[in-house]
């Protein structure tokens, strides 16, 4: 990625850095790929069986959401600490709006424009209230959100929700029938990989999409090309939240229960995913195809441990190890670029 | 890039090896049981305590342990996450403290799918099929408390109680068992006051009760942490020894301030006998045998002659 | 095709002065650039030159003074204004996105879409096909079209950044500092742009602090000295020395 300057000037991008972007874009699937062979020479029995992976999937398909939105946050160099506050929030809403009798069809969209419009305050926050930093936004967003999950719940779980309301967290769906790849697959992942989908089109096909690129490269930059900055920049945390209440559906659905302390810490997990995913602090890059595999590279990390019995803290330690490797290769890539000039 | 990636890689195979060399030994002939806790065993003596009494236990009646948790007692999904990978490591009976009452009803249902027996300790659940509750009776708990409080003050006198967060049900149990055995005893209840199992609240609650009632002879806290609290501000009334404060739990600085005469007495739950008891019934029932709905695992007064065994 | 330009103006500024509190930043100033023309805007640190600038882009009102785009009398509410009619500037600091590759930056604001459905997708190859074609035109050599511009020298940014302000039809661009950070022989091929743009009819006007970029590429060379017009010179007779005169002489 360093060395074509000497490539054909004005040419057609060459063979040999398509190749280069190319594999830089895959290495991280590589590192998942090597992953998956390594777990499943430790556990053959246990790893690589159907019921494991569907376990993985359905354990990784929340934090796997909230990555994303914060992702597109994270991409205009902000940051979304609220994500899992507002999750547990649109948990305990949508809980509470079933047992007072709401059908899913109104209930399920109710939880998540709830956390839409904990997104516009977010973004207003930042752009009308010009609050320094996203930082301090949603530090306050973060209180805000998990004291209103308190005082709703009471401080007690809710429990009992609908099969409807339950479905898109819980569900299987029959694949590949009649066919020794027989599965149940989980619907949460089919909703992961929809909205990973979608995402990845519109970060990396449209203009909105480029845009936030931009703002998060240079503010300035965006500002010249007449892109209303303040515009995107509540479209994005609009996005991310709404994306949060999704996750808390997908949670609700999962547990059947919408207990007030859910989310907590959540968001430490998103920033990881989307960290671990190559989209870099500093803003203005990344891909959702990366974050996902971030995503996937945690669960990997736990679900290998777990099969092994290892103690939950030293997950903790190899991810923060992980997490501390991602951040020296954005950093490398910095210093390799000023050299550059 | 290439060179810290292969690090990175590097890393991880070694920090899976280790994992691997860590729990190499543990799979055999014999049955596996899995110890679910709440909270992790390091750093908080309770779930320690627990975790003793099943691995003695498990080395007792030679079947394998594997004991896991999340790290903080509010992390529901990593409790999910992790009973999920041992059901499908097809482990054989599962001992439980649930991080919560129904959330993890649905992974209890895998379980029963699998036939696998299901057991609940120190917390109870609700869901329908688990084979046994095997906790304190914090009912029983309560009135040890305020039997104390009667006989110490000879059924004549004033006291009050303490509560806790009430939604919780054991320290709703404690209460009601306190205030049942004092009432019939004849002491009069001139207050109680809730203090969030909170230190700092039980301080200032119990100031207002010393305003309010100076005669107040007796209080009974729903836990050690309040009672603490409490003895704080009896002592800046200048009043220690004159009102009698009982705590719940036992816990090491319970103990200690019980030894100094700040707080008269507490009572211990017997964590050990939960991990104990857990093991023990899961065997039984793998064994064909039948198991008690409801095992207390008992609960024992500390006052300054036993103090001394759980002030460490 | 050198010269002063088609005789058409382009943008007339007359009797131009600006308050900021108590301090007249600008005075009754008069400035004006003809299609094809190369203007050279110098003076001394606070003599007005960005504060002028501003005004014709949009970003300031003036106080007093009129200004005129093709003879027709024009207001700027805002930079919105100025860029519709094809005034264009090249800032300091570039304004490129830096992690973003040089037909992103071009296109940046200014996307090609093309509909698939009921979405807008970006038409890459259309977009890569038009930068290719200008930065041909202004005879601009980079090593890739698809790297982040974050990996181009000071003197390729400089040149994207130019493309960028001409690739939309621009009429007039205005440059400030443009070879300020550059190596001798990068400079030499911003100023060679410079002639392009002039060759094809576009407007030009050059702020610098380094004289002999713009002795060596103007046509007119306006001297600003604390709010006024100091001195209009022609470009091929003036000499360093009268330029530098007039911009640190006292008030005219």
């Amino acid at each position: 990625m360093s060395t074509e300057t000497l490539a054909r000037p004005g040419g057609r991008t060459s063979l040999r850095e398509r190749v280069q972007s190319l594999l830089t874009r895959l290495d991280l699937l590589l590192v998942v790929l090597l992953m998956m062979a390594v777990l499943t020479a430790l556990q053959p029995q246990f790893f690589l069986t159907r019921e494991n992976l569907t376990n993985i999937a359905r354990q990784i398909s929340s934090n796997a959401v909230l990555a994303l939105g914060q992702f597109m946050v994270v991409a205009t160099a902000g940051i979304d600490l609220s994500v899992g506050s507002v999750m547990g929030l649109c948990m305990t809403v949508l809980a509470l709006l079933v047992k007072s009798g709401w059908p899913a069809v109104a209930a399920l969209p109710a939880a998540v424009l709830l956390g839409a419009a904990v997104g516009a305050a977010n973004g207003l926050a930042l752009t009308r209230l010009h609050l320094p930093h996203p930082f301090i936004a949603t530090l306050a967003t973060l209180n805000v959100a998990r004291g209103a999950t308190y005082l709703l719940s009471g401080g007690v779980p809710i429990s009992g929700l609908t099969p409807e309301v339950r479905w898109l967290g819980s569900a299987d769906i029959p694949v590949l029938e009649g066919t020794p790849f027989a599965t149940a697959f989980p619907v949460s992942f089919l909703v992961v990989l929809a909205l990973y989908g979608v995402a990845a089109v519109f970060m990396g096909r449209t203009a909105t999409g480029r845009h936030i690129y931009a703002v998060g490269g240079s503010p300035k930059a965006a500002q010249y090309a007449g892109i209303d900055v303040a515009r995107l920049l509540v479209l994005v945390y609009v996005l991310c939240s709404a994306l949060a209440g999704v996750a808390g559906v997908l949670l609700a659905g999962r547990v059947n229960s919408a207990y007030p302390t859910a989310g907590l810490g959540a968001e430490l997990d998103s920033i990881a995913a989307v960290i671990i995913g190559g989209a870099s602090f500093f803003g203005g890059r990344g891909t959702p195809g990366g974050v996902f595999l971030g995503a996937v590279i945690m669960g990997l990390v736990r679900n290998g441990l777990n099969l092994m019995n290892v103690s939950v803290f030293w997950q903790q330690v190899l991810i923060g190890l992980i997490i501390l490797l991602a951040v020296y290769v954005d950093v490398l890539r910095r210093r390799a670029a000023e050299v550059e000039r | 890039m290439w060179r810290t990636r292969g690090v990175l890689w590097a890393v991880m195979v070694v920090a899976l090896v280790l994992g691997l060399a860590a729990a190499v030994g543990s799979a055999g002939p014999a049955y596996t049981i899995l110890l679910s806790m709440k909270g992790p065993g390091s750093g908080n003596p309770f779930w320690a305590a627990v975790e003793r009494g099943a691995r003695d236990t498990a080395k007792a009646l030679g079947v394998n342990l594997v004991v896991l948790a999340p790290p903080a007692e509010t992390d529901v999904q990593v409790q999910i996450a992790q009973i999920e990978d041992q059901i499908a490591k097809r482990v054989n009976a599962i001992v439980v403290a649930p991080t919560d009452v129904s959330a993890l009803n649905s992974t209890f249902d895998k379980a029963r799918a699998r036939r696998i027996p299901v057991l609940f300790v120190d917390t109870d659940g609700t869901w329908p099929h688990k084979v046994t509750f095997i906790g304190t009776d914090n009912r029983a708990g309560g009135a040890l408390g305020g039997k104390f409080l009667c006989e110490r003050l000879r059924g004549r006198g004033e006291v009050a109680i303490i509560t806790g967060v009430m939604t919780t049900q054991s320290i709703r149990a404690r209460v009601e068992g306190a205030r049942d055995t004092m009432r019939r005893c004849g002491l009069q209840i001139v207050a109680e006051l809730p203090a969030n199992s909170d230190r700092a609240l039980g301080q200032q609650v119990m100031e207002d009760i010393l305003t309010r009632s100076p005669n107040v002879k007796g209080v009974f806290a729903a836990n050690d942490l309040m009672a603490l609290g409490a003895a704080e501000a009896v002592k800046a009334r200048g009043k220690t020894g004159r009102v009698l404060i009982v705590g719940f739990d036992a816990i090491p600085e319970a103990a200690q301030a019980i030894l100094r005469g700040e707080l008269a007495a507490s009572v211990a739950q017997n964590p050990y006998n939960m991990g104990k008891f857990g093991v023990e019934s899961a065997v039984k029932v793998l064994r064909g045998q039948s198991v008690p709905r409801r095992i207390d695992t008992g609960t024992t007064l500390v006052t300054k002659q036993n103090a001394a065994r759980y002030a460490k | 095709m050198t010269g002063d330009g088609t005789g058409l103006p382009l943008v007339e500024m007359e009797g131009i002065t600006k308050r900021f509190g108590a301090v007249t930043a600008l005075r009754s100033v008069d400035f004006s650039v003809q299609a094809g023309e190369v203007v050279g805007l110098v003076g001394d640190n606070g003599a007005g030159k960005s504060t002028l600038m501003k005004i014709l882009t949009g970003v300031y009102r003036p106080d007093a003074g009129q200004i005129r785009f093709e003879g027709r009398r024009v207001h700027f509410q805002s930079p919105f204004d100025s860029r519709r009619l094809g005034i264009e500037m090249v800032y300091q600091d570039l304004g490129l996105a830096e992690n973003l590759d040089p037909v992103a930056n071009l296109f940046l604001g200014r996307e090609i879409s093309r509909r698939f459905g009921p979405w807008r997708l970006l038409d890459e190859a259309a977009m890569e096909r038009h930068a290719r074609e200008h930065l041909a035109s202004l005879r601009v050599e980079l090593p890739s079209l698809r790297t982040a511009v974050e990996q181009l020298s000071g003197g390729q940014r400089q040149a994207v950044a130019i493309a960028r302000a001409t690739a939309f039809a621009a009429r007039l661009v205005i440059m400030d500092e443009p070879t300020a950070s550059l190596a001798v022989a990068e400079a030499g091929k911003v100023l060679e742009l410079i002639r392009r743009l002039k060759e094809r009819g576009v407007g030009v006007v050059l702020i610098s602090h380094r004289l002999q970029d713009v002795l060596e590429v103007s046509d007119r060379v306006v001297v600003l000295n604390r709010g006024r017009v100091a001195g209009v010179l022609e470009g091929r007779q003036a000499r360093l020395e009268e330029v530098v005169a007039l911009m640190v002489g006292g008030a005219g």
